[in-house]
């Protein structure tokens, strides 16, 4: 069964957001927007089993926006690939979400577990 | 060498904007704050400084990407700032600058600052508590929980190390600074504590491999678990991410909670850490969890006993 995200328009261009589809109270996966491509990633260190990347609420990118870092222990992970480039888990990558967006431009998990 | 304990962390960071916030909200006092950075000090004036990563004013970064730039450590007297520059001027640069501190290098590339310390009297009562059969620690009608109280992040308590020869880098404070190891995790990390103070440690080293130097994370002392607890929620209400806790070390004993933060590694409230003289034998345990915390508490949003669980709550 696949999950209702949001609309695509409610995503900012160059700007991540963290979701709880599963209402656990953390946000247990995030979106990337960049133009009309949006990716989705377990919010999930492969670092530390579980741990949380963002410092505050959907602060997922770096300052420039061009990267995805975790806050606890600043891994730096390529924003096309997730692929850890520097840090603590380097040559390891985040685990993805496989997202689907339909004609309406509502956005929507694809994969079942993703959720968890 | 009478060395009190970190008096300074120096990080270079990416974003100054969203450390001012951090550090703000943390409970620090920013003291000289620009959009190119400054300085956010606890009650007895210990500090985090905040500059960009490109400052030229700032030791060379790490290859390895962590933003700390320099420990600054705290000493009692200018014959221990004498005899620390004596004994590491021995076999490496020791640079005297012109604010009469000096800076040198740890044997693992850390870069070290001693000054003669800026730590000032805390004028803050401890957290007091009332238990039957002991004098009460609060006297009749003083409240021990309020709303809107005010906790301030009184001193920087440690900072913790990831480094790739946590041996080798445990002698050189032990032999070179004469810090004591109080505990340790079996190959695997040493508490270590310096000379002038009794707190269970204010330099914790984790061994990791070599791409993961740098900074675990660091913390402030506060006045009790209460205010852990209390600068924690209200650290989670405005939407900071908490990492681990709030729960109480093992080793220390101290309270804790982790949260991740915009100078990329976890930033603590810790309160209550065990103090131990040098008649204290340390202790040796395996790393694993079950060895780290007593008891460990997650966050949930707020849930009262007798309505129904929040929307969205349940699973």
């Amino acid at each position: 069964m696949r999950t209702y995200l949001c609309r695509l328009e409610e995503l900012a261009d160059g700007k991540a957001r963290g979701f709880d589809p599963a209402g656990t109270s953390r946000n247990a996966m995030f979106v990337v927007r960049r133009g009309d491509q949006v990716r989705g990633w377990r919010d999930a260190c492969p670092h530390v089993d579980g741990a949380p990347l963002a410092w505050r609420k959907d602060a997922y990118l770096s300052a420039d926006g061009r990267s995805i870092v975790c806050y606890g222990h600043g891994a730096v992970f390529d924003i096309e690939t997730g692929v850890c480039t520097q840090g603590p888990c380097l040559g390891q990558s985040l685990t993805p979400v496989v997202l689907e967006h339909d004609e309406e431009g509502a956005l929507w998990i694809a994969s079942p577990d993703a959720a968890e | 060498m009478n060395i009190l304990g970190p008096d300074s962390l120096v990080f270079g960071v990416d974003d100054v904007a969203a450390c001012i916030q951090f550090f703000t909200d943390y409970g620090l006092t920013p003291v000289g704050v620009s959009e190119s950075g400054g300085c956010f000090e606890a009650v007895d004036g210990t500090s985090i400084v905040i500059a960009r990563r490109e400052d030229p004013s700032l030791p060379a970064p790490m290859e390895t990407g962590t933003m700390l730039r320099k420990t600054i450590y705290g000493v009692a007297d200018r014959q221990t700032l004498n005899a620390i520059a004596d004994e590491l001027g021995r076999d490496r640069e020791v640079k005297r600058l012109p604010d009469g501190s000096i800076e040198a290098m740890d044997d693992l590339g850390f870069v070290l600052g001693f000054q003669l310390s800026v730590r000032r009297k805390i004028d803050v009562p401890g957290e007091a508590v009332n238990a039957p059969g002991s004098p009460p620690g609060r006297a009749p009608n003083i409240l021990g929980a309020k709303a809107d109280a005010e906790h301030r992040p009184l001193t920087l308590s440690h900072v913790v190390y990831f480094v790739p020869d946590q041996a080798k880098a445990a002698r050189f404070y032990t032999d070179r600074l004469g810090f004591r190891c109080t505990d340790r995790f079996t190959d695997a990390g040493s508490f270590l504590q310096p000379a002038g103070t009794l707190d269970h440690h204010t330099l914790f080293l984790i061994q990791t491999p070599a791409f993961m130097k740098g900074v675990e994370h660091f913390t402030f002392h506060l006045s009790g678990p209460t205010a852990v607890l209390q600068c924690g929620s209200r650290l989670v209400a405005k939407g900071y991410q908490s990492f681990w806790g709030p729960g109480r070390h093992k080793f220390g004993s101290n309270w804790f909670w982790y949260f991740n933060s915009p100078v990329g590694c976890h930033v603590e409230y810790d309160a209550d850490m065990d103090l131990h003289d040098d008649t204290w034998v340390a202790r040796e345990a395996p790393m694993q969890v079950d060895e780290s915390q007593i008891f460990l508490f997650q966050h949930r949003e707020k849930w009262a006993p007798g309505g129904p669980p929040p929307a969205g709550q349940a699973r």
